[in-house]
């Protein structure tokens, strides 16, 4: 029976700035429950009183353990000194918070200072008594298997399966467990300037126009095709500039 | 004798009904308590029965008349029949009487006869239905003839005599013993449900009593999970089915071969009061897809699931358009029944399917269904500088824009609404980016926390300003603020864009100018069901010089564009799609455009593929006028 | 900045054509005198205007600047010119992933923003690969540093940390760039920020020598500092470097020794089959045109394309909900979309913008998706795809 710590974060919504769940780290959360026969424990450090973190409770656990600690202190020595305590075959979270800083350091540091092997950016697991197989999601659909022997921490990414729905009822009757944790405070904040995000232009890859108005052109045009046009080819010719199109522009491999 | 032993006979058989009637009894008295007027519903049963159920009845002239006839002489003959123990009483007057009878009756039997054996319409169902006939007829048939024999003092020999009586006894054993399982289940059931309806306000006309109830959020379970959730009197409701079948006909999930059919729910959950319940009695249509044998349950066990009584897709394939409630003989609110199964299965057991869950969180987070920035309700809008309410205080039309202004369609109607409001000099206003969902969409998926909390925060915001009416040309919206609001503390006048307009029209402030092109009005079920609102767009377009054609099913009869009760998101597959059936209806009409008066139909008819009639607005249609 | 003064007579001696008894002066193309020109502001202002269009619209971007003032670059270079920068004032290490041993764009970006960072202060770009990558010189890097590509295999984060730790052991470089992304350049920074016990600024949208920006709180703020050593770069935020070629010398790679607890790493091969339609790079996709829908399968099989459709054929069970590209369906970002039988409503279009080459089968010339595809046949859907079939067969099996 793997014993899983999953650090659970409160998001933000992009749009209208409100707490919420955090994505990604509800996938963990999910991920944890596919787990059979696994003890999830679900932990939070930050504020106990959130109600955001109702919305965990609602995907189906009774308890949730909060390390309170002050709004800008560091959760990770009180995430740290819990989990050497706890000392769990796995360790999941989200690959990126989206409510503070968002460094995505947190399961390192963590990983680092507990000496836990640390896979990043997962989309399924599956454990044994004493190895792990995590499935690591990459780019394009690209997948590799990854065996690790316990403990591990894994952060999830968005290709993991998405999280159950958060209930009500299952909010409201589950129990929030508080323990007072000490947070040093974290300095960084203070030694930048903070400000709201303004937009910037995207950049563009350039087209090579000659002209100004050419490349104006280019950028402002909606997208439309080359606009080869083969008007009722046999099947045959079609296919074959079909597949000709799809191996110049290296779609596919051509078989010869 | 003879007449001692047909009233003995009857004596029994009644007897044995009324404690088979009293043991069925107890399987819907096992659901919650109620708080019903039962002297009050007793007092009011003439009328409901007469005048309600009979005004849905006689949408069927010839149900109604067999029925009259059936039920009339069956009643009658029964008293008539015990008068027959007193031997002062057997004279011929009494058996005159009881002929006449039995004669009105047969003649319905014989009509119960052609409609089964010959007609056969195919949503009944079959099973103990199809001995009624023949169970009418034996009664009508032999004991008419005794009443007859008796008239003539007794002419047949007596042994074909008691043979008539017994024959008779018998069929009338298997009609008043079906107060237990059989199909005159419907007639005690139906007239105790008329008793202790839920919502006895809906037979108080001119209202239409169609809000949801409020669910009490602090309850142990939120929702119906068994069928023991139900109150008692709504089990009731559910066991007076008489499964006509009105609502199979007239469901669009059900057209669209969505795996629900309306009668089997209901069904269903009356099936489910038993012990080991399975639905293998049934002998109607399935929902669609569906095989019988696949459904287990009990009153102690979950309604829905895979292996339940209800498949969670059966659940979630309904609109809420009420058509069936509106067709029900019997009264029962089936769309009750499924919000409160959703309000488990959401609340409790976070089970909302498709991209319905979805919306409910990005609902909870952003307020609105898509999680777009509240400043997109109103960004579209810039150019027609909207004056805000929060700027004035106070307005005399606060126009509420809903969600569709966060569609590209939605705003098109809107802004020739907009047009319209201010050629015709109407002081209004808008909430703009403060405006909240409003609640319509969670509701109906059974979330109703989610729901209540638009409803507090909604009210609230609108308690900040003054103003006349809020107008608005989303029904759903209108409903909810109308109907839906006032159990939280909100009472607004809320008015549909169609009715506004037809009053501006009638006020001299609008003149549109008529094109004389054809158009079909497509009634949103929330204006029209919900609402009884099925004049004002009518007016209005004829108002606007088009030559209105209607569809096969409209009014408060239209049919669904499957825009309703969260469907699209919980997006059920079926064989058939339900805008594609109902463009077929506008089809059908031959007319050049569909008139809508609600975003959602516009979006779901629009989304009909291949060659129809255009879609439009009505403020779209009458801009075009005033142009 | 003064340009250089007009010569009447270097401009003679240029028109000169060699070779000959006589002097012959070539009187139409006049080739660019060397060195800087005279700055011309209202024929630069000239070249930038867009014509057409009733106010008057100023391009002052590049292209501009370079058709008045051609440089070096724009002359055919027979020979490439090296820039060198022999005695670096500070190293930036850039780390990069190239994924399958080539550099990504995201790679250049990131060496492009050290480029930046080295070039405002003197300073040289290192760049640490395993195994030999081609391009580094035209990607901007001064300095090479080569771990050997045995010792790192496809996936080896462990070993690539040890080795990033020991090159800033070795080149105290000022800054260490790292791609911020999910090829392994995200993992890696954070791997070595961990380990050295420094902060990483990670997803740096800008970035100069004073300062490096990033986002924070999901998004809705920025925060801004000093460059810090650690940086992580987000994707298409910087321009990859683009122009002189440069030394990309050499050097010798340290030693070092991983801390292992990452166990067996087993690539999978990628089932387009199965792929999520956000994630697929060759979408197959068919619409109202397709009625066989098992040949549409075998297709999808055959070219090991992933399969998706228009709402219609989803509405009507043909494929699955989730295979649905469009604005309510996925938005798909595929490299490739061939459409059998696809009118393009204008929701199925929003699905594919970022699309790169489409590919259109429709019996309907006048379609709008006719029109969006690269290569567009007009013809029946339903009598293309097995011929689709039955040729790429052919040529996998030649």
């Amino acid at each position: 029976m793997p014993s899983v710590a999953v650090l659970l974060s409160v998001g933000r919504h992009p749009a209208s700035g409100r707490a919420r769940r955090a994505p990604l780290d509800a996938r963990a959360l999910e991920m944890a429950f596919s787990l059979p026969n696994a003890a999830v424990h679900a932990i939070h450090a930050g504020n106990p009183d959130e109600p955001a973190l109702r919305d965990y409770l609602g995907m189906g656990m009774e308890r949730l353990t909060v390390l309170s600690i002050p709004r800008d202190g560091d959760p990770v020595p009180a995430l740290t000194a819990h989990l050497e305590q706890l000392s769990p075959d796995m360790v999941l979270c989200g690959s990126r918070a989206e409510g503070g800083e968002d460094s995505g350091m947190v399961p390192y540091l963590i990983a680092h200072a507990l000496g836990y092997a640390m896979v990043a950016d997962i989309a399924a697991v599956s454990a044994s008594a004493a190895t792990a197989t995590l499935t690591q999601a990459l780019p394009r659909g690209r997948r590799r298997l990854i065996e690790t022997g316990l403990p591990v921490v894994a952060t999830v990414n968005t290709a993991a399966p998405a999280p159950r729905q958060s209930s009500f009822g299952r909010a409201r009757r589950g129990v929030i467990d508080i323990l007072a944790a000490d947070a040093p405070p974290d300095t960084l904040a203070d030694q930048c300037e903070i400000r709201p995000w303004r937009p910037r232009p995207k950049r563009m890859r350039l087209a090579a126009a000659a002209s100004a108005a050419d490349r104006l052109k280019a950028m402002t045009e909606t997208r439309s095709g080359e606009g080869a046009v083969m008007i009722q080819p046999s099947p045959e010719e079609a296919a074959r500039a079909i597949y000709a199109y799809l191996v110049e522009k290296r779609i596919i491999g051509d078989g010869s | 004798m003879i007449a001692a032993a047909l009233s003995g006979l009857m004596l029994t058989t009644l007897a044995a009904g009324a404690l088979l009637a009293v043991l069925n009894a107890r399987r819907w008295l096992a659901g919650q308590a109620a708080s019903v007027d039962l002297v009050g519903g007793l007092l009011a049963l003439p009328q409901r029965y007469l005048g309600d159920v009979h005004h849905v009845v006689a949408r069927k002239p010839y149900n109604a008349l067999f029925h009259a006839l059936v039920a009339g002489g069956f009643l009658a003959s029964l008293p008539l029949i015990l008068l027959a123990a007193l031997p002062a009483l057997r004279g011929w007057l009494l058996w005159t009487a009881l002929a006449l009878c039995l004669a009105v009756m047969l003649a319905g039997a014989l009509m119960v006869g052609w409609r089964r054996g010959v007609a056969r319409p195919s949503e009944l169902s079959g099973g103990g239905f199809a001995r009624l006939p023949f169970a009418l007829l034996a009664y009508a048939v032999c004991l008419l003839i005794v009443a007859v024999d008796q008239l003539a003092g007794e002419a047949l020999p007596q042994t074909i005599s008691l043979t008539l009586v017994a024959i008779g006894a018998l069929a009338a054993a298997d009609l008043i013993l079906g107060v237990g399982r059989g199909p005159l289940k419907h007639a005690l059931n139906g007239a105790l449900h008329l008793i202790a309806h839920p919502r006895p306000a809906r037979f108080h006309h001119g209202t239409r009593d169609t809000a949801i109830r409020a669910l009490d959020l602090t309850g142990q379970k939120l929702g119906t999970e068994r069928p023991v959730d139900f109150a008692w009197n709504r089990l009731l409701g559910f066991d007076a089915c008489v499964q006509c079948g009105r609502c199979e006909t007239v469901c669009p999930a059900y057209a669209a071969e969505l795996p629900l059919n309306p009668k089997k729910i209901i069904q269903d959950i009356a099936a489910a009061l038993d012990p080991a319940a399975t639905d293998r009695a049934y002998a109607g249509h399935h929902h669609p897809g569906r095989s019988p044998g696949e459904a287990h349950g009990g009153r102690l066990l979950p309604l829905v699931g895979a292996g339940a009584m209800i498949h969670p897709d059966t659940l979630w394939s309904c609109t809420t358009c009420r058509a069936c409630v509106e067709e029900c003989p019997m009264m029962i609110e089936h769309v009750d029944a499924v919000i409160d199964l959703r309000r488990f299965e959401t609340l409790e057991r976070g089970a909302t399917p498709g991209k319905a869950a979805l919306a409910l969180e990005e609902l909870r987070a952003a307020d609105n269904p898509s999680g777009r920035p509240a400043s997109q309700r109103i960004e579209w809008a810039a150019d027609l500088a909207l004056p805000l309410i929060a700027d004035r205080g106070e307005c005399d039309i606060l126009l509420w824009l809903g969600d569709a202004a966060f569609d590209m369609r939605g705003q098109r109607s809107l802004r020739a609404l907009i047009e319209l409001l201010r050629r015709a000099g109407v002081d209004f206003a808008v909430l703009g980016a403060d405006e909240l969902d409003c609640g319509d969409l969670a509701r109906r998926l059974g979330d109703e926390a989610t729901f209540q909390d638009f409803a507090r925060r909604n009210i609230a915001l609108l308690g900040r300003y003054r103003f006349n009416r809020i107008l608005t040309n989303d029904p759903h919206v209108l409903h909810v603020l109308r109907k839906e609001y006032p159990s939280f503390g909100g009472r607004y006048t809320v008015v549909h864009h169609t009715a506004l307009l037809l009053e501006l029209i009638e006020a001299g402030r609008l003149a549109p100018r008529g094109s004389g092109r054809s158009v079909t009005f497509h009634d949103p079920c929330y204006l029209g069901r919900y609402n009884g609102e099925i004049e004002a767009p009518r007016r209005l377009l004829d108002a606007l010089g088009l030559e209105r054609i209607e569809m096969e099913r409209s009014g408060l009869r239209s049919s669904c564009c499957g825009g309703g009760g969260g469907a699209p998101l919980t997006d059920v597959a079926g064989k058939k799609r339900i805008p594609d059936i109902r463009m077929d209806h506008a089809r059908a009409t031959g007319a050049e455009r569909v008139a809508v008066g609600c975003p959602n139909c516009t979006i779901m008819l629009e989304g009909v593929t291949g060659k129809r009639p255009a879609v439009a607005d009505i403020a779209e249609l009458m801009l075009e006028a005033v142009a | 900045m003064t340009g250089k003064r007009r010569d009447p007579r270097a401009e003679r001696q240029a028109r000169l054509i060699a070779g000959g008894e006589r002097k012959r002066f070539a009187l139409g193309a006049v080739p660019q005198p060397a060195g800087r020109p005279r700055r011309d502001p209202r024929s630069l202002r000239r070249a930038a205007t867009v014509p057409g269009g009733v106010r008057p619209r100023i391009d002052w971007h590049g292209g501009a600047r370079m058709a008045a003032r051609p440089g070096p670059d724009a002359r055919p270079q027979s020979q490439p010119e090296i820039r060198i920068t022999a005695d670096p004032a500070f190293l930036v290490l850039a780390v990069a992933d190239h994924p399958g041993g080539a550099l990504s764009e995201h790679d250049r970006e990131t060496i492009g923003a050290a480029r930046s960072l080295a070039d405002a202060g003197g300073g040289a770009v290192a760049v640490l690969t395993s195994g030999t990558v081609e391009g580094l010189a035209e990607a901007g890097a001064d300095r090479v540093l080569s771990v050997p590509a045995g010792h790192i295999g496809d996936y080896d984060p462990e070993a690539r940390t040890a080795a990033v730790l020991a090159a800033i052991d070795l080149l105290k470089p000022r800054h260490v760039l790292f791609p911020e992304s999910a090829e392994g350049g995200a993992d890696l920074a954070r791997r070595v920020a961990a380990l050295s016990g420094e902060r990483l600024f990670g997803g740096v949208a800008s970035l100069s020598a004073d300062a490096a920006s990033r986002r924070m709180r999901g998004g809705a703020m920025e925060m801004a500092a000093a460059p810090p050593r650690l940086m992580s770069i987000a994707e298409n935020a910087f321009a990859a470097h683009d122009g002189v070629r440069h030394e990309a010398r050499a050097l010798d790679a340290p030693a070092f020794a991983p801390v292992r607890r990452i166990g067996t790493v087993t690539p999978l091969a990628i089932e387009a089959g199965t792929l999520s339609l956000a994630d697929a790079d060759f979408i197959l996709s068919g619409g109202n045109g397709v009625t066989d829908w098992a040949a549409f399968a075998e297709l999808g099989r055959v070219l090991g394309a992933t399969l998706g459709g228009s709402r219609v054929v989803c509405d009507e069970g043909h494929l699955p909900r989730d295979r649905q590209v469009g604005a309510s369906g996925s938005l798909v970002t595929a490299r490739c979309y061939l459409a059998f039988g696809i009118a393009g409503a204008p929701q199925h279009l929003q699905g594919i913008t970022e699309v790169r080459h489409v590919v259109a089968i429709n019996t309907d010339l006048h379609a709008e998706m006719i029109k969006r595809a690269d290569l567009a046949i007009i013809a029946d859907a339903q009598a293309v795809m097995p011929a689709l079939v039955a040729h790429a067969k052919e040529r996998r099996d030649a």
